[in-house]
């Protein structure tokens, strides 16, 4: 069974060779999409063993994800895992990702921090800002999920094919979420450690992804 | 009166420009048609401006012809960025299939 890891990275030349050494050994190929960095993210992926594509203009981390999983489709993926290039995921729950597919209970995994793992996510956040995102994913899309903004997922070959991402920016997620029951895929979330370096996405961020998110209802 | 006539040179003045920007093929025939049908239509709305007061009681609206007008044009306005949004979307979307396809091609 072929596993693609795609890991978007836009100037992460701090973090992207540590990231691909320690994905690599559990995945068949890394494919590091590198959306147009002005630093040497491409060149040390490549060193590190990894595939890398080259977006020849900044078009976000959504727009950086389905080109990768474009790319793993085309080379006979079967489950196409989606890794943060920021070094805030641990490699060795990728196998906690991929085993509902493989054991056939599930088309598209999605990682939750909210089920057990410890985390160091701020009490604002855990407290006032993911449940707002929780409270609109839920009214306005119908998703329940623990977890609103997880980029640690793993989908399978019917599922990538199913969900093609059109939010090039931060919404994706939601996006993906969205489609995965618009489709009625077989869901399953696992816990996952989530580390953080900065503390993500800010208020305006999440009203940003709120606007992304309703301007996509409307353009088809 | 007089405003109607300074009005109405304004307007002249926009399709004299607009059509100096179709002679040098600024402007494609279709939007200089659209360009060309607005100004018209303002231009016949001032010259008629007491019927459209007229008009305007005659549905039962208060206030007068003038700001009839101006709220249509804040309709029209919103109507066009509307518009201008969702093409400035479609265009970045394309946009980003092309970044994706020449990733893609260059890998192979």
């Amino acid at each position: 069974m072929k596993i693609s890891c795609v890991i978007p990275a836009w100037n992460e030349a701090k973090n992207i060779t540590t990231v691909v050494n320690r994905v690599r050994p559990l995945v068949s190929e890394t494919i590091v999409v590198d959306d147009c960095s002005l630093d040497e993210t491409s060149q040390l992926a490549r060193n590190a063993g990894a595939t890398v594509l080259r977006h020849p203009i900044n078009r976000g981390q959504g727009a950086a994800l389905q080109t990768g999983n474009a790319y793993a489709l085309q080379n006979s993926a079967d489950i196409i895992v989606h890794f943060d290039g920021d070094d805030q995921f641990l490699a060795e729950e990728i196998g906690d990702l991929t085993a509902p597919i493989i054991s056939g209970q599930a088309d598209i995994v999605f990682g939750s921090r909210f089920l057990g793992k410890p985390t160091n996510l701020p009490a604002f956040k855990r407290y006032f800002i993911l449940p707002l995102a929780r409270l609109f994913n839920r009214l306005f899309f119908g998703i329940k999920l623990s977890d609103p903004q997880n980029g640690f997922r793993a989908l399978s070959r019917r599922a990538a094919e199913i969900i093609k991402i059109e939010n090039r920016a931060m919404a994706h997620n939601n996006e993906i979420q969205f489609k995965a029951f618009q489709n009625k895929l077989r869901v399953v979330e696992v816990p996952v450690t989530v580390i953080y370096h900065n503390f993500g996405q800010k208020m305006s961020g999440g009203l940003k992804i709120a606007v992304d998110l309703l301007i996509s209802k409307i353009i088809k | 009166m007089l405003q109607q006539i300074i009005a109405l040179v304004i307007i002249l003045f926009f399709v004299f420009r607009l059509a100096g920007q179709k002679i040098k093929k600024q402007v494609g025939a279709n939007e200089f048609r659209l360009w060309l049908i607005f100004w018209l239509v303002a231009a016949v709305a001032i010259i008629f401006i007491k019927d459209i007061d007229w008009l305007v009681k005659l549905f039962g609206f208060s206030g007068s012809g003038i700001n009839f007008l101006i709220y249509l044009a804040v309709l029209a306005l919103f109507y066009l960025i509307f518009r201008l949004r969702l093409d400035l979307a479609k265009m970045d979307k394309n946009l980003t299939e092309i970044a994706r396809q020449i990733a893609l091609n260059d890998k192979k």
